[in-house]
């Protein structure tokens, strides 16, 4: 039973050889040194958008300016930086001198022909008309209480999420209304 | 293919503007059965005649998202101002791509980048609003007249804010 020594049991060690096997990996990498060699360098050291791209999805919350950087220490291996993220050491901040250098593939950049195909709404009219405020405006009066309650507002549920904008859209512009109201009345033109 | 990557992205800045909204910006997609066709408000900044104004605007992107910027319009009564053309079509550096510069005096890193946000967009327009940038007027006789006749430039502006709230 003693035998069984618990500090070098198998798992330990093949987790102590992977983890040293990509901190070494990423030491070359950053020295430029041989082993390097087969990843995708050059290009001015310019972040491929895709990948950062790639990776935010992956891990909403971390900043892409922090990916950024990573990817342009690493040369530019998604692979490289996601296995950094996994094994928990994190993403360095990169100084605040650090300006990102995206590199834009040309094939793919057509820019958006602003179609005009969803006949939208007639030109020159209010806000009022447009989101057809009138009923709020008459059923409101003085109910100026609702201003700070829908601040922030998210939902799992689609319908709700739908309503929730259009609530904060509508009190935006009834809240500016009111509050050009007020002023008309303190000092009349 | 690339279309998911666009409507996973616009999603993540769907949340992002409705659980942390920036002062004075409302924004989101009109319908999340489009998610390349959004709405957005935007408040005139203080300390200028746009002031206690709300603006709408369409905001129209591309499936390629977020390598090509969209395009925005204000809709519904014209924004009176040197950098909108009279059609309501906002005409500022972020909206442009990097390669797009004809004029060669915006800098890249004010251009459009995958790295940039509809947020940054709305809030750059908001300080356009503010400050009209002199160099490349879209509206030429807004332009002229905010140059040479600021107090009348002004005065329009406060009517078309009032104009615009219904009143």
């Amino acid at each position: 039973m003693h035998d069984d020594e618990p500090s070098l049991n198998i798992p330990s060690l093949l987790t102590l050889a992977v983890v040293s096997f990509f901190v070494i990996r990423w030491f070359f990498n950053r020295d430029d040194g041989p082993a390097g060699a087969s990843r995708p360098r050059g290009r001015g050291n310019a972040v491929d958008p895709a990948q950062v791209e790639q990776i935010s999805q992956m891990f909403p919350q971390l900043s892409t300016r922090d990916i950024m950087w990573d990817l342009q220490r690493n040369g530019g291996s998604a692979a490289a930086t996601t296995e950094r993220i996994l094994t928990g050491r994190g993403l360095e901040t990169p100084p605040p001198s650090f300006q990102p250098q995206v590199a834009i593939p040309s094939t793919n950049a057509t820019v958006p022909q602003a179609t005009s195909t969803a006949p939208t709404k007639v030109d020159g009219q209010d806000l009022i008309s447009r989101y057809n405020l009138s009923e709020k405006i008459v059923s409101e009066k003085d109910a100026e209480t609702s201003t700070a309650s829908s601040a922030s507002s998210w939902s799992q549920n689609k319908d709700e999420r739908q309503r929730l904008l259009q609530k904060r859209r509508d009190e935006m512009i009834l809240a500016a209304r009111r509050k050009m109201m007020q002023k008309n009345q303190d000092n009349p033109q | 293919m690339g279309s998911s990557i666009a409507q996973k992205r616009l999603f993540h800045e769907y949340k992002n503007l409705s659980t942390n909204p920036p002062e004075g910006i409302t924004a989101g997609p009109v319908s999340e059965d489009d998610m390349f066709y959004w709405e957005a408000l935007i408040q005139g900044p203080e300390g200028t005649p746009f002031e206690g104004g709300v603006f709408a605007a369409e905001l129209k992107f591309s499936k390629d998202y977020p390598l090509s910027p969209p395009t925005m319009k204000f809709v519904g009564g014209g924004v009176w101002h040197p950098n909108v053309y009279p059609n309501g079509t906002v005409c500022i550096s972020i909206l442009h791509p990097p390669g797009d510069d004809p004029n060669h005096y915006e800098h890249a890193s004010e251009r459009w980048s995958p790295i940039q946000s509809v947020e940054k967009i709305l809030i750059s327009v908001m300080s356009m609003l503010a400050e009209p940038n002199d160099e490349s007027p879209a509206n030429v006789e807004a332009a002229k007249m905010w140059r040479e006749r600021r107090a009348e430039y002004e005065q329009k502006v406060r009517d078309e804010v009032r104009k615009g709230l219904g009143l």
